[in-house]
């Protein structure tokens, strides 16, 4: 036995079991994409067992296509994951910086950072929707509601009272109205997965050289130089880290979805997959089918990123 | 210019004092570096003159001005780390460009500085590879390289050489002291190994928890260590201690007598003793001699190759005009 021989063999059982892993679910999503396979339906009983004499050839994914709601699906997931991501990295950045210097009750307010995190997706969204984004019973009804009645007095004022009255009352925005739900599902999403860019940011930030700052100290480098030229470079790697998990984490969101307006006029992916599998298992395969296209571009796209900051 | 002078330094770290009061002097030009063992203030001392760290009382006065109160960088001062902290994402030049980038220089100029710079340097080759590409002796240069384009009125180094390898700190012990006859510039260098102290400096700063336990140049230091301290800290090997009867015959608590001052004799020596460990290095002989009834062991160098093996007696003759003699405070006696 040659020396290479026997550790590939000792590879052979993980590699097979990641290639059943991977291959077996990919394929039978495939299988049912190019079939016709529905749960339930009278008129044609032989179509709810999936079987290779209903082949469809590409109608699935045709019928998928001309779904008016597909493109808004594919759109609405850029958008969420884009925003999120766009968000995440930049507030992440500025708390981890922040709470990297040291100040009495540093070690409670981290873990206070943190604790977002731990809450479940479907928890965070009932919380938000509800008691903060609600625009008459939430924080954001209220305040909207308290403002209005400091211009209505202000309006009854001497004096003042003229310049006042030409301010309109403002509206409380409705986050559940089919254009606005998508940002409902951006700021609660964004609320709970900071924390992590926090917290990878927190550690990155620690192993920063001293040294290399004393350096740039001596060097005359003001506060922000050292930021633009140490800090940033050396959080290119998580930074990288941090856009490519969350990336695969939102690209598949859907509880915020679901509770924030029911997908209504706010599908991404994973929610249009859902709602053809309550009985249209083709189709919901072709948009899985889909979904995987739309994934892996959006991995290339980063992978690039990220290999370019590496390799700086 | 670059003439350095701490009034009363003294320096705190919450309750502890790491530096009582303190007095120096560094002329323009000279050479002086600061020796001791780990952990005696020398770092800080020379983070102190850097601006690092705040005094927590006395003054810093270069070239006449007080900059306690100055920040870092407008000390004028250039500074040349341990771990190089060279900036990892930055080209050789980049690196060498960043001070003078953060001075807001012309960009000719700029690259007229890093040209002098790495030709005197040796990095012509290396300008565009990131430091992580470069060996430890080439990061050394980077690092002085950015230190020098500054031009600085002195340079600090702390413990620079002490991340390299035996052979290549010999080399760039030489060009270091090589710069400075050119440059002709104030440098600090802080060491906790004697040879560099010895090799390197005009004026050598003996310091032990905090405080200066004699300042001169190294042959002063060699011929005359004002205390205990200094006489076992400053060559190499180390200079034999011996108290007891033989220390009251010449009228002093303690002796000291260096292994190169004392010669093995055929007869007639004054001690005698079992030679334990012998290295024979070629150039000079080292035994360590046991059973004296002096010291546990005696260090003696003997020049050239003398065939004396582990186990084999010895007769050793001081040099009565060589010996240390020390009082019971540890002070030097005339």
């Amino acid at each position: 036995m040659s020396n290479r021989t026997l550790p590939r063999l000792l590879q052979t059982p993980a590699v097979i079991l990641l290639l059943i892993w991977m291959l077996v679910p990919l394929s039978m999503t495939l299988y049912f994409s190019f079939i016709r396979y529905v749960l339930n339906n009278l008129r044609r009983p032989e179509w709810t067992t999936p079987s290779i004499e209903n082949w469809r050839g590409f109608g699935n994914y045709n019928f998928v296509l001309n779904n008016q709601d597909f493109w808004l699906a594919v759109q609405n997931s850029l958008l969420i994951v884009c925003s999120i991501l766009f968000l995440t990295v930049i507030l992440g950045v500025l708390i981890a910086v922040l709470i990297n210097k040291a100040f009495p009750g540093r070690s409670l307010v981290r873990v206070l950072l943190i604790s977002p995190f731990f809450v479940m997706p479907a928890v965070n969204a009932v919380l938000w929707i509800n008691m903060i984004l609600d625009p008459v019973l939430g924080l954001q009804g209220l305040a909207v509601g308290g403002i209005n009645a400091v211009i209505a007095d202000l309006q009854n004022a001497p004096i003042i009272g003229p310049f006042f009255s030409l301010w309109p009352a403002l509206e409380p925005i409705s986050f559940r109205a089919t254009q606005t739900s998508a940002y409902a599902v951006i700021i609660m999403v964004t609320w709970q997965w900071t924390p992590f860019a926090v917290l990878i940011f927190m550690t990155s930030l620690q192993s920063e050289d001293q040294q290399q700052k004393e350096a740039a100290i001596l060097d005359g480098a003001s506060a922000w130089s050292q930021f633009r030229f140490l800090t940033l470079p050396h959080l290119g790697r998580p930074i990288a880290i941090v856009v490519m998990i969350q990336a695969i984490f939102h690209l598949s969101l859907y509880a915020e979805i679901e509770i924030v307006s029911r997908g209504n006029g706010n599908k991404n992916l994973p929610y249009l997959i859902g709602e053809f599998a309550n009985n249209n298992i083709g189709a919901a395969s072709a948009t899985g089918i889909f979904a995987v296209i739309l994934a892996n571009i959006v991995a290339i796209f980063l992978l690039r990123m990220i290999g370019k900051t590496l390799m700086e | 210019m670059g003439r350095i002078v701490l009034e009363n330094v003294t320096k705190s770290f919450g309750e502890t004092q790491v530096i009582p009061p303190l007095n120096l002097e560094i002329d323009d030009g000279e050479f002086a570096v600061f020796v001791g063992p780990s952990g005696c203030g020398k770092s800080t001392l020379l983070r102190l003159i850097a601006g690092l760290e705040d005094t927590t009382s006395g003054r810093i006065l270069i070239d006449d001005a007080d900059v306690t109160e100055v920040s870092p960088s407008k000390r004028g001062l250039s500074m040349v780390f341990q771990t190089y902290a060279l900036y990892p994402h930055m080209t050789v030049r980049k690196n060498i460009a960043f001070p003078m980038r953060m001075a807001g220089l012309s960009e000719e100029e700029q690259e007229k500085r890093i040209m002098t710079a790495a030709e005197s340097l040796n990095l012509v080759d290396y300008l565009d590879r990131k430091p992580g590409q470069l060996s430890g002796g080439q990061r050394q240069r980077v690092a002085i390289g950015r230190a020098i384009v500054r031009d600085p009125s002195a340079f600090l180094f702390d413990e620079p050489l002490s991340n390299l390898d035996a052979a290549l700190r010999v080399g760039m012990r030489l060009e270091i002291t090589e710069m400075h006859e050119r440059m002709q510039t104030t440098m600090i260098y802080v060491t906790h190994d004697q040879v560099e102290a010895m090799t390197m400096a005009n004026k050598i700063v003996v310091l032990r928890a905090g405080v200066i336990e004699q300042v001169g140049s190294p042959l002063e230091l060699y011929r005359a260590p004002q205390n205990l301290f200094v006489a076992g800290f400053i060559g190499s090997p180390k200079m034999n201690l011996i108290d007891g009867p033989q220390a009251q015959k010449h009228g002093a608590t303690t002796i000291g007598v260096r292994p190169e001052h004392i010669d093995v004799v055929e007869s007639g020596g004054a001690w005698t003793g079992t030679v334990g460990v012998a290295e024979h290095l070629g150039s000079d002989t080292f035994f360590y001699v046991h059973g004296t009834g002096l010291a546990e062991t005696l260090t003696v160098r003997a020049i050239g190759d003398v065939s004396l093996k582990h186990g084999d007696p010895i007769q050793l003759a001081p040099r009565a005009t060589e010996i240390h003699r020390f009082d019971a405070d540890g002070l030097r006696l005339p």
